[in-house]
């Protein structure tokens, strides 16, 4: 059996009249890799801030290696953390803020510095190392914040958002990094909102919406959740009401409404031969379709059908 | 190395890599400095000298104390202060209202028979409102002119009485038998006049008290030394004040956010960025004030003094905008807030006006300006004296707005 190295209960926490969490519970083995997926809003990055202890005013608990995250300051220091903001010196260069952010662990500058620049080799900075940061692109920049929430060597890392604004060659770098963290033994909880992030580096995804976990497993356990359906994405220039109420006149035998919102809907069929029908009722309803796509189960599948909306909504 | 000093560090590591906000701040006050120095001094350094106060002069009277006091003015040293232009009452009034001149002195009618008579009259001056000092040393001249004549009257009263007596004569009326006695009454007192005014009797000497071993250098007024601790508090606020700002960007990047979940604590933060805004305001203040002894011959005075005098100054600076960041709920807010708090300390605080031109109603405001305390301070250093009072204000005020500095921003940190 795999030791947790992170066991959350019943985590709640409201700003005002607003639930950020309800009853958010969730486990985390060493050298796991959890994806948290989740449209805007859905409690994600306040998840990331109780965990590093820069929110309080909570319910539940938190157990971090079997003791109480909270209890021990020093367990905190076990966690390394990279926000979401590009939180270091753009007047320092990479080698210079890894030895400050380190610094503040008290880490022996001998050894510190070691480990600064074996992180700049895995971050594939070390030939920039000395160059001021500002000259560096948006990608390098988001593996450099990576890179500082590791130099202290952390048990488990905890990424806000971390390929926000990048293009996809750096967004594959990243993805790769957080990959071969979890092999070296190294557990990690990312949140986004892309799917294919997910898919691509997480041995665990976790599916959150309105401060709750909806859904949790492997990749194959949660497309299991849709089963073996054809998933139908029909967009254009018509209203959520609209689509609705054409669709409730059709006599809808063995299809499940995903979601419906303004422009898109998503329809999942348990038979591809019931599609064409479907098709004909909306032509003959005059409903504006300018676009159909037939997708296989995946996981922006499992995600609509667990949450009802899409990740972009 | 603790961890207040590796902020400290990075935090002077990042000025020096980036040190053009901090060079600006400091050019810019050297620059007024020398700006409005020359203007007020185009021998830039020397004995500061006034421009001839522009005096018109009417003259109701036309006897011989009128005269008198008219030949005053063309004395060698007076006609250098004065350039005295004798008009009419009318003409006087129109000039005066035009702003021509700074003051009107006006001789009443009867003047000299009323002097002879020992009877009360006045001088009048009238003052140009639109400027403040050189009407008020022409009104200081004719009052002492007035204490002057006022005791000639009272001591020679008798002979002003025989001299007065023998200006109302007819030229054919006087014989040779009556004069004698007056002209030798008039020869005496010449001669006891000339005795008594020239050379002068009574002299004033200055002198400066020098220590044992020490030679006395002669010590003139150099405007430098009075322009440039005002300016040197108000851009050494505006530098405090924008490495405090620092506090609102941290928090904004969430750089705070990160180092709070290190094992840095809040009251380890604090101290740093406190500590860091005082180490930076007491370095550019000491480059400022090098430059300015190099640039403009300033003599700051005694060493310790002035260390000690910049030390408390910039701790308050720091605390003070410490605490300030603890009420700011962003960095844009520090930034509106910030700028209009330094101009205002700087207009009521003596750095745009000497505190002397402030209106008198609104003087007492300078108490609660560090700008006051670190100018009056560097006077009083320079003068040879030492500004206790600065030092209690503003050690004893800085650590209270530290101590609350530390508070607020440890719960405003924490959330």
């Amino acid at each position: 059996m795999q030791q947790k190295i992170l066991e959350i209960k019943n985590l709640s926490k409201n700003y005002g009249e607003t639930v950020a969490l309800a009853n958010f519970s969730l486990d985390l083995e060493k050298g796991e890799v959890l994806g948290l997926l989740g449209p805007n809003g859905a409690g994600k990055t306040t998840l990331i801030s109780i965990l590093s202890g820069t929110l309080r005013g909570f319910t539940g608990s938190v157990m971090f290696k079997g003791q109480d995250l909270f209890a021990d300051r020093n367990l905190r220091n076990l966690i390394g953390i990279v926000p979401q903001e590009m939180a270091f010196y753009e007047d320092l260069n990479a080698l210079e803020n890894l030895m400050f952010w380190g610094g503040l662990y008290a880490i022996p500058e001998k050894e510190l510095k070691k480990r600064a620049r074996e992180l700049l080799v895995v971050v594939e900075l070390s030939s920039r190392a000395k160059e001021p940061i500002k000259k560096f692109s948006g990608g390098m920049k988001r593996r450099l914040n990576i890179a500082i929430g590791l130099i202290h060597k952390p048990e488990l890392l905890l990424l806000d958002e971390p390929t926000v604004g990048i293009d996809v060659q750096a967004k594959v770098s990243i993805l790769d990094i957080i990959h071969g963290l979890g092999q070296q033994g190294t557990s990690v909880v990312f949140t986004t909102h892309q799917l294919a992030e997910v898919e691509q580096s997480c041995s665990r995804i976790a599916i959150m919406d309105k401060g709750t976990i909806l859904a949790q497993g492997t990749l194959a356990e949660l497309i299991r959740i849709v089963g073996e359906k054809e998933i139908v994405e029909v967009s254009g220039e018509f209203s959520a009401d609209a689509f609705s109420a054409i669709i409730r006149r059709s006599d809808g035998n063995g299809m499940e409404i995903l979601s419906v919102a303004d422009h898109r809907a998503h329809l999942a069929f348990a038979d591809s031969e019931r599609i064409p029908a479907m098709m004909q009722h909306l032509f003959k309803h005059h409903l504006p379709i300018a676009d159909l796509k037939i997708k296989s189960p995946n996981l922006e599948a499992v995600f609509l059908k667990m949450t009802g909306r899409s990740l972009r909504d | 190395m603790s961890r207040t000093t590796l902020i400290i560090k990075n935090d002077i590591k990042r000025r020096l890599k980036a040190p053009m906000a901090t060079i600006l701040f400091l050019i810019i006050p050297l620059a007024m400095t020398a700006l409005i120095g020359m203007i007020f001094d185009p021998g830039s350094g020397g004995e500061t000298k006034l421009p001839p106060i522009q005096l018109l002069l009417v003259d109701h009277d036309k006897e011989l104390a009128s005269k008198f006091l008219i030949g005053a003015f063309n004395q060698k040293e007076v006609k250098d202060m004065f350039q005295v232009t004798t008009v009419d009452a009318a003409s006087g009034e129109q000039l005066m209202k035009k702003g021509k001149a700074s003051a009107m002195l006006v001789i009443p009618e009867h003047f000299s028979d009323d002097l002879a008579d020992q009877k009360p009259t006045a001088l009048e001056v009238v003052k140009n409102p639109s400027e403040e000092f050189l009407p008020g040393v022409a009104e200081e001249f004719a009052a002492t002119m007035a204490v002057g004549l006022s005791a000639v009257a009272q001591v020679f009263a008798d002979e002003l009485k025989i001299i007065k007596s023998a200006s109302q004569l007819e030229l054919k009326d006087i014989s040779i038998a009556q004069m004698t006695p007056f002209l030798e009454m008039a020869r005496v007192k010449i001669i006891a006049l000339q005795s008594y005014l020239s050379p002068l009797l009574l002299q004033l000497k200055a002198s400066t008290t020098t220590k044992p071993g020490e030679t006395a250098a002669p010590k003139g007024f150099n405007i430098f030394s009075y322009i440039m601790p005002g300016m040197l508090i108000m851009f050494l606020l505006f530098i405090v004040e924008a490495f405090m700002r620092e506090i609102q960007n941290e928090r904004a990047d969430g750089k705070i956010r990160r180092m709070m979940f290190s094992p840095l604590s809040t009251r380890e933060l604090i101290t740093a960025r406190l500590f860091g805004g005082w180490l930076l305001g007491v370095l550019v203040c000491f480059l400022a004030m090098g430059v300015g002894t190099l640039l403009f011959g300033i003599d700051w005075g005694n060493p310790l003094l002035v260390f000690l005098l910049v030390l408390v100054s910039c701790f308050w600076c720091a605390a003070f905008f410490g605490m300030l960041n603890a009420f700011f709920k962003n960095k844009n807010q520090a930034g509106a807030f910030a700028s209009p708090i330094i101009l205002v300390f700087a207009a009521f605080g003596g750095s745009m006006l000497p505190l002397e031109q402030i209106p008198q109603g609104m003087r007492w405001l300078a108490q609660f300006t560090v700008n006051n305390w670190f100018i009056t301070g560097c006077r009083t250093i320079i003068d040879g004296g030492v500004p206790y009072l600065s030092f209690t204000v503003l050690s004893v005020s800085g650590l209270v707005f530290a101590g609350v500095a530390m508070v607020a921003l440890q719960r405003r940190l924490s959330t």
